[in-house]
């Protein structure tokens, strides 16, 4: 206090001109003043951080102990929205498909992405830029109009049916997404079709950065392309597999809006997601304590399955 | 620019000061603690409306009539201005909540029992019982329609206690086909599963329907509607203690539809198929059959001419036609804080009006004055003669997921299991006693 009060008094020109610049100060201040300095630079992002991004997170924590359905006053509810969710086996259906997901959104994704790098790194120039405009448009297109589009593609009279038969494949042709069997896989394939380019572009990106003498010297020790990929490439795109891993499978885990507009959970709860039970029990059912503490419940698995993510893809060096 | 002390503490009190507004507007914004409970304020009922300029505003969802409605009114009215707020369908559920409960609530909001069952107790809508009476609205609206539009103060148990709504158009569940493929509505149950067969054997796909969305429990709907008793199914559907949907009856017209889909009139593919496009494909005589509401009627009428005819899900014998059909109605109630709630009513009085009725018709609903000569020809004048037959009968149910807030999530998917031959017929429909039961108390 009396710090303050003293160095108010003296305006901040004659500390300048006395001491002549941040030397003069004890060595202890200059960080602590650009500690200061700095926090109000990243103020602003701070607040629009707190305010939509943390507050909004610790009051579904709160509201995951109320019981409230949005209008009348709220009782509390302590753990009973979790012991609720726990006793119903939808959650557990649900989790499993996003696990399956995780497949379609990330493991394949990735391969796929790998496999395109490997195929263009060094080679193709002429119509690079329009090759991955195309790979990366679905990335580009509201997940609503991709999945809208999907359902036409995937129905009865649709291009995939159409397809099949012209290559004599008839006999298997069905509405896709109706198949009580293959509706998971036919709405994993959608963001198989959407993460892959994605992917692509990470991989392109990370192996771009990577030394061309590196790729010489391999040439030199007698390596063939693949074995390049594998001791040159691969290692070179480590972190940007580790980020694609990361968002892929948030993408799968918390997938809400693709499932919503193709299947909507259907046929009879086959492709039923968390993110759709969510969203039933907020708006469908005016539960909001019941959905906040799925939604908890939601960012609790999505955190520790991106930690494993993490783990297994983590840099040993 | 360097920081300076006395600059550092203006920034620690700007930040105090952020926070502290932050964390203000966010818990408003959360607002747990709203009007609720509040008892309704004392209203001086009259059915005369005043001649100084009054102004009300009017929430709605996309429904045709609503703007039409509120031109007729203030063409009678013209001191009176209703301004109408409309927001998608979708997103009015969650919003009206919040504006019915803020200090700027519409006077008057389109009726939704998923959003009413919050605002009646909270006592966010006016009880229109005194206007209900001075005006005699039991005798101007179908019986039926009120009903719905009915409940305790808890809104869990419908078709009893006050009066909070009244409808503005109605509407009715029945079968289109396709007059190039069947040339005969059939009369009975039997007949409608031969048009079916012969259908289907000539190549044709017998029966469109979305069942990705609500067509397939309105198919399961409509077999209800002729298998079963309709006191019981309204009991159950409003709420009525000790009802229950596992009944023989119920159990009928679900054993009925699995048939069906085993039979192959319904294509598993219904399952990923949406209304919009099992209506396209109907539209474009791709089925004999297309099982939905009126409001599918322009667009047939629109894209198939003369070749599209309409018909009542048929009993099992044609000396009993069927007077039994689901049907909603874009409905408006009026809200607890507005300060002319007399004019409110009298825009809901007009709503029963024989003008009224021409407008509610012509924006795709039937009318509320069942009475009212609408002078249509064509598949259009073929339903309202359905329909006024129905309506007359009070007839006209409501459908099934109003029974309880999460009814809905059990019967498109439990639909689905069962044209998918996934779900047996009495699973299912333990599965909505389930949904009842957890609602309102088995």
């Amino acid at each position: 206090m009396a710090r303050e009060l003293t160095s108010s008094v003296s305006p901040p020109r004659a500390v300048e001109a006395r001491g002549g610049g941040r030397a003069a100060h004890p060595p202890a201040r200059s960080p602590r003043r650009r500690g200061a300095r700095g926090w109000l630079y990243v103020l602003p992002a701070l607040a629009v951080y707190l305010g939509f991004a943390i507050w909004p997170a610790l009051n579904t924590l709160r509201l995951s102990l109320l019981t409230w359905d949005g209008i009348l006053p709220a009782t509390w509810a302590g753990f009973g929205n979790y012991v609720e969710i726990f006793q119903d086996s939808a959650l557990y259906e649900a989790i499993l498909h996003s696990l399956v997901l995780i497949i379609f959104f990330s493991f394949i994704p990735i391969g796929v992405g790998l496999l395109m790098t490997a195929l263009l790194m060094g080679k193709v120039r002429r119509g690079m830029t329009f090759f991955r405009v195309v790979f990366f448009l679905p990335q580009v297109l509201p997940l609503v109009a991709v999945g809208i589009t999907w359902r036409w593609l995937y129905s009865d009279a649709g291009v995939v049916n159409q397809f099949l038969d012209l290559v004599g494949l008839g006999a298997i042709t069905r509405a896709w997404l109706g198949d009580y069997q293959l509706a998971l896989v036919a709405l994993g394939l959608i963001g198989t079709w959407v993460m892959s380019g994605l992917c692509m572009m990470l991989f392109l990106t990370g192996a771009q950065k990577i030394d061309p003498s590196l790729y010489e010297a391999a040439k030199l020790d007698g390596a063939g392309s693949f074995r390049q990929f594998r001791h040159v490439t691969l290692p070179g795109v480590r972190r940007e597999i580790t980020v694609a891993g990361v968002i892929t499978t948030i993408a799968a885990l918390a997938s809400f809006d693709l499932v919503f507009v193709t299947t909507n959970g259907g046929p009879a709860g086959q492709t039923n997601v968390p993110g759709l039970l969510v969203y039933r029990l907020a708006f469908n059912e005016g539960d909001i304590g019941g959905a906040s503490a799925l939604a908890v419940v939601l960012t609790v698995i999505v955190v520790a399955v991106v930690s494993a993510v993490r783990y297994f893809t983590r840099d040993e060096s | 620019m360097r920081i300076t002390t006395p600059a550092r503490r203006e920034l620690r009190h700007a930040l105090v000061a952020l926070g502290v507004t932050a964390a203000l507007a966010l818990t408003a914004c959360a607002g747990t603690s709203s009007t609720a409970g509040n008892p309704a304020p004392k209203v001086d009922v009259s059915t005369t409306i005043p001649s100084d300029p009054v102004t009300l505003t009017l929430a709605y969802t996309n429904d045709p009539p609503t703007k039409a409605l509120i031109d007729g009114f203030t063409k009678k009215h013209p001191n009176v201005t209703i301004k109408p707020q409309m927001t998608p369908f979708n997103d009015y559920i969650k919003s009206i909540k919040l504006a019915m409960s803020s200090d700027a609530a519409p006077d008057i909001a389109q009726y939704n029992p998923g959003a009413m069952n919050s605002l009646v107790p909270a006592g966010l809508i006016l009880d229109l019982g005194p206007w209900s009476k001075a005006y005699g609205w039991n005798t101007k609206f179908p019986p039926a329609s009120l009903e719905v539009l009915s409940s305790d103060k808890s809104a869990k148990q419908f078709g009893t206690g006050s009066l909070y709504a009244v409808p503005g158009g109605l509407s009715v569940l029945g079968v289109f086909y396709n007059k190039k493929i069947v040339k005969e509505a059939p009369k009975t149950l039997a007949e409608f599963e031969a048009a079916m067969k012969q259908a289907k054997d000539a190549g044709h796909t017998p029966l469109s329907n979305g069942a990705l969305q609500v067509g397939g429990f309105h198919l399961w709907n409509a077999l209800l509607n002729v298998t079963g008793d309709v006191a019981d199914y309204r009991s159950w559907v409003y709420g009525k203690q000790g009802s229950t949907i596992e009944n023989p009856a119920a159990l009928k017209a679900t054993q009925m539809l699995t048939d069906w889909a085993k039979k192959g009139y319904i294509s598993s593919s219904a399952s990923a198929t949406a209304d919009a496009d099992a209506l396209a494909s109907f539209a474009k005589g791709g089925s004999a059959f297309l099982i939905t509401g009126n409001w599918a009627a322009s667009t047939l009428e629109t894209e198939m001419g003369n070749d599209v005819g309409f018909f009542l899900m048929p009993t099992e014998s044609a000396d009993k036609p069927a007077n039994v059909a689901s049907g909603a109605s874009v409905a408006y109630a009026i809200s607890a804080k507005s300060k002319n709630p007399n004019v409110a009513a009298a825009f809901l009085d007009y709503l029963g009006s024989p003008e009224a009725a021409k407008i509610e018709f012509d924006g795709g609903f039937m009318p509320v004055d069942t009475k009212a000569d609408l002078g249509a020809e064509g598949l259009r004048g073929e339903i309202a003669t359905i329909f006024s037959q129905v309506a007359q009968n009070n007839g006209i149910v409501p459908f099934p997921d109003f029974a309880s807030p999460g009814m809905i999530d059990k019967l498109t998917p439990g639909i689905q299991g069962l044209i998918n031959d996934k779900m047996a017929p009495d699973a299912f429909l333990r599965s909505l006693q389930g949904s009842w039961d957890a609602h309102h108390g088995s």
